[in-house]
């Protein structure tokens, strides 16, 4: 792995704007266009939304038909990078390339993707990606650069041939060997402020264990809102309803995120519905994040530990008043 | 892809005034929303609706210039054609028959800066007090009510005291479907230790929350507090300094409650005298209790005393006036509160300065530098009827949709048909518009700039973050340019701000804000002025604008319409927290659509064993006043004897069966209860909808098996 | 890459069958071609504009690609597939899922057990088993009504062929209802042979209370095989609608072996139990 140093973090995007669209966070902590000659600071932490919709998109365009022939209306993004993605974040990319390999909407928008990590040095709120293996540091094979603060500069990791492909023509200097060892300290550091994790590791043994009753699904159940925050802001939740449309002579089929935890999701024509009790459905959300079954398919749990269900759900159902539930369960 | 940029603005759908990002993608569309995180009320959280907004504005189905009316249909048309139409229309019947018989009804979805606007076109331009919007659907009770009492009609507390209340009252309101994050911050309560009290007929899901519920019977709220007040005094559990230096009555109250125990009255109440006298415990000796109620207080006959029936119980303990206390209306559209602010009432200027005080009326007059009508205004109930009469010509509506929301809809319907001229500015064609002689395209929330206020009188800014579909434009600024059509320059603003600032100019509470000042803070709460240049977010912490709050007696009232051997059920509307209001925005969204594909009904267990009825079984369902078709979901969160119809939906729109019985202060019909009666459909008959049920020649009743 | 856009398909010929249900023969434009599929198999039809179904082959698509399914009228897509011509140009794309497995080549028993529309799905395998013609057969048809059955050409074809009993659930002059897990010790009586593979297709609860019975009488659980259904989006295993456990029922299933099944089904919720028989 080759290390530089980087006095100026916006050397960095002039560069990859020649070539490429650059997308940071802005104040609002949105994902937002940059502008790459004047390029906003950069800020460590949790994003509102994740980079989850600049792949798996929160509505897209299947096809068109005319009346004879179908058309697949495939994306084609211009090149781009996302500078500043967080560990967890690029964990759940990782998770989510896995899952989308086959779906062509996915990969062409992918294939056009820079992804430039930025680790954190202190906790976020909420956040707890030690528990889950997607953080602080930044996971292998996640990213193609890797930022970490140190000092008044950056580290400046290459963690991938197109990473490294992306640096040509800049002219960087190699990192010296502290500058490692304090990104190490840092990211150490970090770990340590973390808050205790116990409820969590106890949750997800519960509910593998199977122990957790249903009355206490059931509970949970009157709780979730059906708001579909926590699957819009899950960086792995990835399922989508489709519509069909028509306007002028052209049909086109679109499909957009989708929610489990609606009434609707499982309900069949004959009004038949598998998941029709509320707490069932809330289960199946932490089954999705937690189970050992996944975990076979997926080489890790669906969870990256970015908190972001604890901060939006209305029912105070996120991660972790989930996991004390089920973890104090009788 | 997510947004090139993200705009701040406010949630369009409820009072609950939730702060968002639009995400703009580069064709200008908005292509998914993000909550706040740092918003004071929505703290990071949306509901249903709010997460579906990007749907809600979609451009699809927007109406994208000026219609006509034709012989079978309309047709589009410029601007200056349709204005031309219109100011001949009006020009027309003021001749004629005058100013009374023209009017406007506003719409709390629109911005305060539109309902300003609104107001003064109908008062300045067309020299009319018939002004209105619907409030009077929700909350007209509670501005009649409390401002007998406490002398302002708004809640008197915040969004926040629901962190710091010790015992929360929920009453006849469903907050986590209809205000849900506010249902949110009830539940954040409950968990972290604070006492739920829920009073409805309904098992809603705060009542399954609740560490009391008071399951009681549709129409029972006096008697319930009645019963409470006889327990709290019979205890001395009544705070008798706060009665002593602020209030006036309390001895009148106390005598009037005397023979009305919980035991007496647990009975007609429905529930058991120790579930009262626990509640009557649990509040009266609360340090700190807050009152959140809804529609199942004010759509009643005895509407407005049930409003001051609450205000006797929270005077009487002194739970009002400070952090965490208050009597708190939650209103149901995002700018209801913003709307009444406005002065979109038939008998009041901005800030609630009254029409009929020449005082005043000169003082706004000056202000306007325009004379100003003296007429009594007409309520919408009021134009409705004076149209079926003959005696009103001419209206202009925005942002609503009374076809479908109104109680009376066929009563609504021949009014309009009688109208010589129906201006409807709209998002997209809705029932109502369907009737218009000019349908004007209305630029959406999210093109638009201005503020909403929300329910607890946060005045919040919303910012403009796509252009105008097509040629659509906001209220404030076509209105104006029907007022310049009429020769007259009083709307003529260059942007919203502009607005803003001459409303402020006028409007005592709102006189310490602007747009700057809003932008710094998340909005300010009014009062707003000198006084208190950082807005309030408790209301009556020293005094009451009426200076000593006043206690009145008041005394059950039978609802309307029992149920009896032919209409044997009772039926009440309800929310889904999918839905709001008409529906004509949420139900644009695929995803909160399939959650309830077709208009339904709940019914207990109990009422569907009887009538053979399986979950979905299809219905027919008549009340006194019309017949709908629908399908019945089988749930134990309604009682025996009571079933319930969400108001959604214009295929089967509860307002078709719902009794015209109104409350005869402030005109609220009673809409939360009626006698129905419902008869299965045969096996594999779908329902109808209302439109082809109107449209079939056989009548209904040949179709049942009574 | 599996794409979500189908192949161009024409409707080509249609006719009703029972109450809400009509026959449909569809066949794929453009010389374009699926691989061969299997019975138990399925396809994602698009009725363009209206929305996008999962349907079964009642028969598999010949060398023409011409193939036939058996659609009962419910919601929106449905509803505007009958309202269609043959001419009418749909999509289609497929095959999807695992398939009923193969008969073995020994004499076994067969039992085959179908509520309602269920049958569909079991057409195909019961024609691949009477054409290979190894042991014998047995079908048991729920219906809710003498009106709601269907299939009526193929029960005809396969009346000298296979034991065929019909349940009609609600009829004149029963006054109980009766579904096939009622009538199934009776038909086990009748026909005189203990299944040694079961392949059924019907309501989840009716199949569910079937095998548990089947299992009871000690038929061993591995030779049991249903098809379920559940709500598709995409047929590719990322829409997430047809989800059961940690398995999508368009992938994994529709067919599943019993023992499997009993173990996706396993989860500390479960739902109210449906109607044994309602379509
Ligand atoms: C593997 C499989 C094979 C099937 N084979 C047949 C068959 O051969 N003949 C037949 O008549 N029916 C079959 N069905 C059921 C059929 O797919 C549904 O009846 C149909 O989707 C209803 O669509 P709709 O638009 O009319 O109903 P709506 O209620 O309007 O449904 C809206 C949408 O929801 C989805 N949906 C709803 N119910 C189902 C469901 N039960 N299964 C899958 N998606 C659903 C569809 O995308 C549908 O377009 C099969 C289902 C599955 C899963
Ligand atoms: S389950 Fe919650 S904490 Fe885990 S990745 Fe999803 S949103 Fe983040
Ligand atoms: S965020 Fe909470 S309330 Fe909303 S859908 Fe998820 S679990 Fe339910
Ligand atoms: S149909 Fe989409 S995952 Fe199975």
């Amino acid at each position: 792995m080759i290390h530089y140093r980087l006095a100026e973090l916006a050397e960095l995007t002039r560069h990859l704007g020649r070539t490429r669209q650059v997308w940071q966070r802005s104040g609002a902590k949105e994902w937002c266009q940059a502008d790459a000659s004047n390029p906003p600071p950069l800020e460590a932490g949790r994003s509102v939304q994740s980079a989850k919709g600049f792949f798996f998109a929160e509505q897209e365009h299947i096809f068109e038909f005319d009346g004879r022939y179908f058309r697949e209306t495939l994306p084609k993004p211009a090149p781009f990078a996302l500078i500043g993605v967080s560990s967890c974040d690029l964990v759940a990319i990782a998770y989510q390339d896995q899952f989308f390999a086959s779906d062509p909407h996915y990969q062409a928008r992918r294939q056009q993707a820079l992804l430039v990590g930025l680790e954190c040095t202190v906790p976020c709120e909420h956040g707890f990606c030690p528990t889950v293996d997607a953080g602080p540091a930044a996971r292998p094979g996640t990213s193609d650069l890797v930022l970490h603060p140190v000092g008044n500069g950056w580290l400046l990791t290459v963690t991938s041939e197109q990473g490294r492909k992306s640096l040509q023509g800049l002219n960087l200097t190699t990192a010296p060997e502290a500058m490692k060892q304090q990104r190490q300290a840092q990211l150490a550091d970090c770990e340590r402020q973390f808050p205790d994790d116990q409820h969590i590791r106890d949750g997800v043994q519960a509910l593998n264990a199977g122990t957790v009753n249903a009355s206490t699904w059931q509970q949970m159940g009157v709780q979730c809102l059906s708001c579909s925050g926590c699957t819009s802001l899950c960086p792995t939740c990835s399922c989508y309803g489709v519509q069909d449309q028509s306007a002028d002579q052209t049909i086109t089929r679109r499909r957009f995120w989708d929610s489990c935890l609606y009434d609707g999701f499982q309900r069949e024509a004959s009004q038949h519905n598998p998941s029709d009790d509320a707490g069932a459905r809330v289960y199946r959300f932490w089954y999705h994040k937690f189970s050992d079954d996944f975990r076979k398919d997926f080489g890790r749990y669906g969870c990256v530990g970015c908190g972001r269900c604890e901060a939006t759900c209305p029912g105070v159902i996120g991660i972790h008043s989930v996991m004390k539930r089920i973890s104090q369960h009788d | 892809m997510p947004g090139k940029q993200a705009v701040q603005t406010i949630c369009p759908f409820c009072g609950v005034g939730c702060g968002m990002h639009l995400l703009v993608d580069d064709q200008n569309r908005v292509a998914a929303v993000s909550p706040q995180g740092d918003h004071p009320i929505s703290r990071g959280k949306l509901c249903a609706k709010g997460w579906s907004t990007p749907f809600a504005i979609e451009p699809g189905d927007r109406i994208r210039q000026p219609l006509i009316r034709t012989d079978d249909g309309f047709r589009p048309a410029s601007w200056d054609e349709a204005l031309e139409v219109i100011r001949y229309g009006l020009l027309d019947i003021l001749s004629q028959l005058g100013p009374t018989a023209v009017g406007v009804i506003s719409s709390a979805r629109a911005s305060n800066e539109d309902n300003y606007a609104a107001q003064k076109f109908a008062r300045a331009v067309l020299g009319t007090n018939n002004i209105d919007h619907c409030a009077r659907i929700c909350h007209s009770p509670t501005v009649a009510g409390l401002k007998q009492t406490l002398g302002s009609g708004a809640m008197t507390n915040s969004a926040a005291d629901i962190d710091s209340a010790e015992v929360l009252v929920v009453w006849g309101a469903d907050a986590t479907e209809n205000h849900a994050i506010l249902g949110g911050h009830i539940i954040e309560a409950k968990l972290r230790g604070a006492t739920l009290i829920v009073v409805d007929p309904r098992r809603t899901r705060l009542a399954k929350l609740a560490d009391l519920h008071l399951q009681v019977k549709p129409g029972t709220n006096i008697l319930l507090v009645n019963a409470l007040l006889h327990e709290i005094f019979r205890h001395g559990w009544q705070n008798q300094d706060f009665l002593d230096s602020r209030c006036e009555g309390a001895d009148a109250l106390r005598k009037s409650v005397r023979d009305t125990s919980p035991t007496q009255l647990a009975d007609a109440i429905g529930v058991p005298a120790e579930q009262i006298e626990a509640m009557a415990r649990t509040y009266g000796q609360a340090n700190s209790a807050m009152i959140l109620y809804g529609m199942g207080i004010t759509q009643f006959v005895s509407g407005t005393f049930n409003v001051m029936a609450l205000s006797n119980l929270a005077l009487s303990c002194g739970q009002i006036g400070r952090p965490g206390t208050g009597i708190n209306p939650l209103r149901g559209q995002n700018n209801v509160q913003g709307a009444c602010d406005m002065g979109c009432l038939p008998n009041v200027y901005p800030g609630y300065q009254d029409v009929a005080d020449p005082a005043v009326r000169q003082h706004v007059s000056d202000y306007w530098q325009c004379p100003l009508p003296d007429h009594t205004g007409l309520t919408s109930m009021g134009m409705t009827q004076a149209a079926l009469r003959g005696e009103f010509k001419g209206l202009i509506l925005f942002g609503e949709d009374p076809v479908v929301t109104d109680p009376d809809q066929n009563e609504v319907l021949a009014s309009l048909k009688a109208l010589d001229l129906l201006v409807v500015a709209e998002l997209t064609m809705t029932e109502t518009a369907r009737h218009a002689h000019v349908v004007l395209p209305a630029a959406s929330f999210a093109e638009k700039n201005g503020t909403f206020t929300n329910c607890e009188r946060r005045v919040q800014r919303i910012h403009q973050a796509i252009p105008p579909v097509g040629e659509a434009l906001g209220d404030w600024q076509w209105l104006g340019a029907i007022a310049r059509q009429l020769g007259s320059s009083s709307l003529d603003w260059t942007n919203s701000q502009a607005v803003f600032d001459e409303m402020a100019g006028m409007t005592p509470s709102y006189s310490g804000m602007s747009y700057e000042k809003l932008a710094r803070q998340h909005g300010l709460q009014w009062p707003c002025d000198d006084a208190a240049p950082e807005g309030t977010p408790t209301l009556h912490q020293t005094e009451f604008p009426i200076g000593r709050a006043r206690l009145i007696p008041v005394h059950h009232v039978d609802i309307d319409e029992p149920a009896d051997a032919d209409y044997p059920l009772q039926l009440t509307t309800n929310r889904l927290h999918f839905h709001y209001g008409c529906g004509s925005m949420s139900r644009k969204s695929p995803l909160l659509e399939r959650e309830t594909p077709d208009g339904i009904l709940f019914i207990s267990p109990e009422d569907a064993r009887n009538l053979r009825l399986k979950n979905h079984s299809a219905i027919g369902i008549r009340s006194r006043r019309g017949y709908l078709e629908t399908r019945a979901i089988i749930t134990d969160d309604l009682p025996p004897g009571l079933v319930s119809m969400p108001y959604h939906f214009s295929e089967a729109p509860s307002n078709q069966l719902t009794n015209r019985a109104m409350d005869p202060v402030s005109k609220m019909p009673e809409l939360k209860v009626c006698a129905v009666r419902i008869t299965p459909l045969p096996e594999g008959q779908a329902p109808r909808t209302i439109q082809s049920i109107r449209a079939s020649a056989a009548p209904p009743s040949a179709r049942e098996n009574s | 890459m599996t794409s979500l856009t189908p192949m161009v398909a024409e409707l080509v010929d249609y006719y009703d069958d029972g109450e809400a249900a009509r026959h449909f023969q569809f066949r794929l434009l453009d010389q374009q071609q699926w691989p061969p599929p299997e019975p138990g198999q399925f396809f994602m039809l698009s009725v363009p504009g209206a929305g996008e179904i999962p349907l079964t082959f009642t028969q598999l698509p010949d060398q023409n690609q011409h193939w036939w399914a058996l659609v009962r009228r419910m919601g929106s897509v449905t509803s505007a597939l009958f309202r269609l011509e043959p001419g009418a140009i749909l999509g289609a794309r497929g095959p999807f899922g695992r398939g009923w497995p193969r008969p073995g080549s020994d004499q076994t028993p067969v039992l085959l057990i179908a509520g309602g529309c269920g049958l569909a799905p079991l057409v195909s395998q019961a024609e691949r088993l009477l054409e290979m013609n190894l042991g014998p057969v047995a079908l048991i048809y729920g219906a809710r009504s003498p009106e709601a059955r269907v299939l009526g050409r193929e029960r005809d074809r396969w009346q000298h062929k296979l034991a065929l009993f019909e349940v009609i659930e609600q009829s004149p002059g029963q006054t109980a209802r009766r579904t096939p897990l009622d009538a199934l010790p009776d038909v086990l009586a009748h026909w005189g042979h203990e299944p040694g593979a079961t392949f059924m297709c019907g309501p989840e609860a009716m199949m569910t209370a079937l095998s548990q019975r089947l299992i009871e009488r000690g038929i061993p659980p591995s030779s049991i095989w249903l098809s379920l259904e559940r709500r598709m989006h995409c047929a590719t295993g990322t829409c997430g609608h047809c989800y059961l456990s940690h398995r999508y029922v368009c992938q994994s299933g529709p067919t599943f072996g019993w023992p499997e099944l009993e173990l996706l089904m396993q989860q500390p919720v479960t739902t109210q139990t449906p109607p044994l028989l309602s379509c």
